[in-house]
């Protein structure tokens, strides 16, 4: 059973289709790419994954279950979610935001002391002065990476990432990067990835679906998708030469 | 928030009269206090002044209370306001009140004239002293007529009342002192305009109104009398700044038209015009200057 | 001061402070639900925001005569008093609890649903933190509008500070105003700086 499927997905907002006969699925381990330039509807597909936004037509089963059928909250308990703004509590400190999901869970303090221990260490920011830290005293790739440490936080076996290195300087996107391939390379997680860069799809993708007008253009693997034809894909890729 | 605007309005009028400057030309400035009697002779005061004189007349009605209106005439910004011996003599003056009504007006003239420099011309023919109301059906039934027959309840009453009833040695205490009435609690202070309200709906069963209040003549109330004269005579007068009077020929003759041309009960019917049926006071004010054949 | 005003200036100051202290206890007890709820539900917007906006314009006095008539909360006394005084109120705090949560970052409000925040998780841990200032700025300027308004409360005969204001007027005495209208100005400074101090160590960090 694939962790997540797409199954003739629309969604109709005020006439205007955002998604249309939109079906894919995802494994465990896979990391699926959703590309596609503003406006194609890439977010809202995202969104319909833990359940913030229910299709108008078709279905989204996680773990073979409908979206509608879940209970809502624990369904978003369930999955990672990271999105270009962060949306870091301003209020809590790092260590708070980064148990925030565990402390929802009803874990013991030691037990979200724990795991906010390590995935401090593990995403770079082990040094004990940036627990007690808050969001704004942080750079900006700090800041994702807490994003992402909040994120993973439950162990979701499921995550999900809104363009989450679009704001960042290219030095630091490569190193958050080479970052999220070491975390998602050898776990048995599966992720998410919308993002417009052409570049970032085919470096962190085991597969890229390309998205155009609400609508799937291609679903391929990186080495496959360098040699599609269809338009978008060839516009995309037009984008590498520069 | 009214009265703050009154104590914003009363510094800013201390710190305005001392740049103003009178001016032969200068069109005569009419006062009232802010209650609907004294708007209603402010307005008859002006439109009279403008018939017969044909001169600007600047009204400055509505000051709110005696102390601004005093302080207005005493200053020029007014120059003539309409006023009450009674209250002259006890806020004013701060005399001990007194039961004659000549005597009081003899009193208020010449020390308004000593000290002021502000004349008080023959009275308009008013006396609104206080009254105590009760309502109709009350009176009926136990019988009362007077303040003497209300001291014999009794289980006692409520009272309601303005703060200037409640303040003044002629008021309340005087009240007091006359007729010993049995009061259930201590009086409950208000606003002058809620006080028939309060009385309606049972919240007070006696209030101190004033003799002429348009709504007298209207409600099922009754006035009780005050038998054994707890109340002095608050005769309205027009008082006038000497200078004034000096500079503008033939302004007292045409003042003094308007002395003795009212009643009490005439005064009542007017201010009902305005209280019960919403009229604006200038349009009152012109039909009973024409009336009047003035 | 005169020895017979300095009688009652603690009583009636007294009096005072609980006209404020109820009226305000009432309208943010009222206020604060009432803004949250905004944020839940759009259709009721016009309508709350266009009630406390008008129930400021009415004047104290025919507000005062409008409800003598009515049970439980009418009458001559202090009751009315906070009554209209809570009404008065109403308006700042409605106004700035909505405004404060409305105006919590987008993002965050989003990671909150999306990590399975509840409804009530997102307010209590989230917004309420968040707009705690702002909710306190309107906190604090409905209070020292209060002290002020509440002079009027003599009108009714709802005791405070507005006595002395009210007898000083009708016996022609400035002494006796200014002893109703300076502790109330006291009152309205303490109260603004006070709150003032409490609202900057509200600031979220």
């Amino acid at each position: 059973m694939p962790l997540v499927e797409f199954r003739d997905v629309g969604y109709r907002i005020a006439g205007r289709d955002i998604l249309a006969h939109v079906s894919f699925t995802l494994d465990a381990g896979d990391t699926l790419v959703l590309l596609g330039r503003s406006g194609s509807g890439k977010t809202t597909a995202l969104k319909m994954t833990n359940g913030m936004v229910f299709p108008t037509s078709g279905q989204v089963l996680v773990e073979g279950r409908a979206t509608t059928e879940w209970d809502p909250i624990r369904l978003k308990r369930r999955i990672g979610y990271v999105i270009q703004e962060v949306g870091l509590f301003p209020h809590f400190t790092v260590a708070e935001n980064i148990g925030l999901v565990p402390k929802l869970e009803g874990w013991s303090r030691p037990d979200v002391e724990r795991r906010v221990n390590e995935l401090l260490e593990e995403i770079g920011l082990g040094s004990p002065e940036f627990r007690t830290r808050y969001p704004r005293q942080l750079s900006g790739g700090q800041r994702q990476r807490v994003g992402v440490a909040r994120a993973l936080a439950a162990d979701p076996a499921l995550l999900l990432f809104d363009e989450p290195f679009g704001a960042l300087d290219p030095i630091t996107r490569r190193e958050l990067q080479q970052q999220f391939l070491a975390l998602t390379r050898d776990s048995h997680k599966a992720s998410l990835f919308v993002t417009h860069d052409v570049r970032e799809a085919l470096r962190l993708g085991t597969r890229v679906a390309l998205l155009a007008g609400g609508r799937l253009e291609t679903v391929a693997t990186p080495q496959e998708f360098r040699r599609a034809s269809t338009g978008q894909a060839r516009a995309f890729l037009a984008g590498l030469e520069d | 928030m009214d009265r703050t605007k009154t104590v914003a309005g009363l510094i800013a009028c201390l710190l305005l009269c001392g740049c103003s400057r009178p001016d032969a030309d200068r069109a005569i400035r009419v006062g009232s206090k802010n209650f609907t009697e004294q708007v209603l002779l402010g307005e008859i005061v002006a439109q009279h002044l403008e018939h017969k004189l044909h001169r600007t007349v600047e009204r400055r009605l509505n000051l709110g209370g005696t102390l601004l209106a005093h302080q207005a005439i005493l200053s020029g910004e007014i120059d003539l306001y309409p006023e009450y011996t009674g209250t002259a003599l006890t806020a004013i003056l701060k005399q001990p009140p007194a039961m004659d009504a000549t005597a009081v007006l003899a009193r208020v003239r010449s020390e308004y004239r000593r000290r002021f420099r502000v004349e008080w011309l023959d009275p308009l023919g008013i006396d609104n002293s206080f009254a105590m109301v009760v309502r109709g059906p009350e009176a009926r039934r136990r019988g009362l007529a007077s303040l003497s027959d209300a001291a014999r309840v009794a289980d006692g009453w409520t009272l309601g009342a303005g703060y200037e009833f409640e303040q003044r040695p002629d008021g309340l205490a005087a009240l007091e002192n006359t007729y010993h009435l049995r009061f259930v609690s201590t009086p409950r202070s208000m606003d002058l305009g809620l006080l028939y309200q309060a009385l309606e709906h049972g919240q007070v069963d006696m209030i101190a109104a004033n003799a002429t209040d348009g709504v007298l003549a209207k409600l099922d109330v009754k006035v009780l009398a005050d038998d054994r004269h707890a109340f002095p005579p608050y005769q309205v007068s027009i008082a006038v700044r000497e200078d004034t009077l000096r500079r503008i020929p033939g302004l007292r003759a045409v003042l003094l038209d308007l002395s003795g041309r009212f009643t009490n009960s005439k005064m009542q019917a007017l201010n009902y015009e305005v209280d019960g049926e919403h009229r604006p006071a200038a349009e009152v004010a012109a039909e009973f200057l024409k009336e009047q054949g003035m | 001061m005169r020895p017979d005003l300095a009688n009652d200036v603690l009583r009636l100051t007294g009096e005072h402070l609980v006209l404020v202290a109820s009226s305000m206890a009432a309208a943010i007890l009222l206020g604060v639900p009432a803004g949250i709820l905004l944020t839940r539900r759009a259709g009721l917007r016009k309508w709350l925001l266009g009630f406390a906006n008008v129930a400021q314009t009415i004047p104290s006095l025919a507000l005062f005569g409008f409800l003598i008539p009515i049970p439980l909360i009418g009458g001559i006394g202090p009751r009315t008093v906070i009554v209209s005084l809570a009404l008065y109120a109403l308006l700042p705090i409605v106004r700035n609890t909505f405004v404060g949560i409305a105006g919590v970052d987008a993002a965050v409000c989003e990671s909150a649903v999306a990590m399975g925040m509840s409804d009530g998780q997102l307010l209590r841990q989230v917004q309420l933190p968040l707009a705690a200032q702002t909710i306190f700025a309107g906190i604090r300027i409905a209070t020292v509008t209060t002290i002020g308004t509440a002079t009027i409360g003599a009108a009714i005969g709802g005791g405070g500070l507005g006595v002395f204001i009210f007898r000083g007027i009708a016996s022609v005495d400035s002494a006796q105003i200014l002893a109703g209208a300076v502790p109330a100005a006291v009152l309205a400074l303490l109260a603004d700086g006070g709150f003032g101090w409490i609202e900057r160590r509200l600031s979220p960090a």
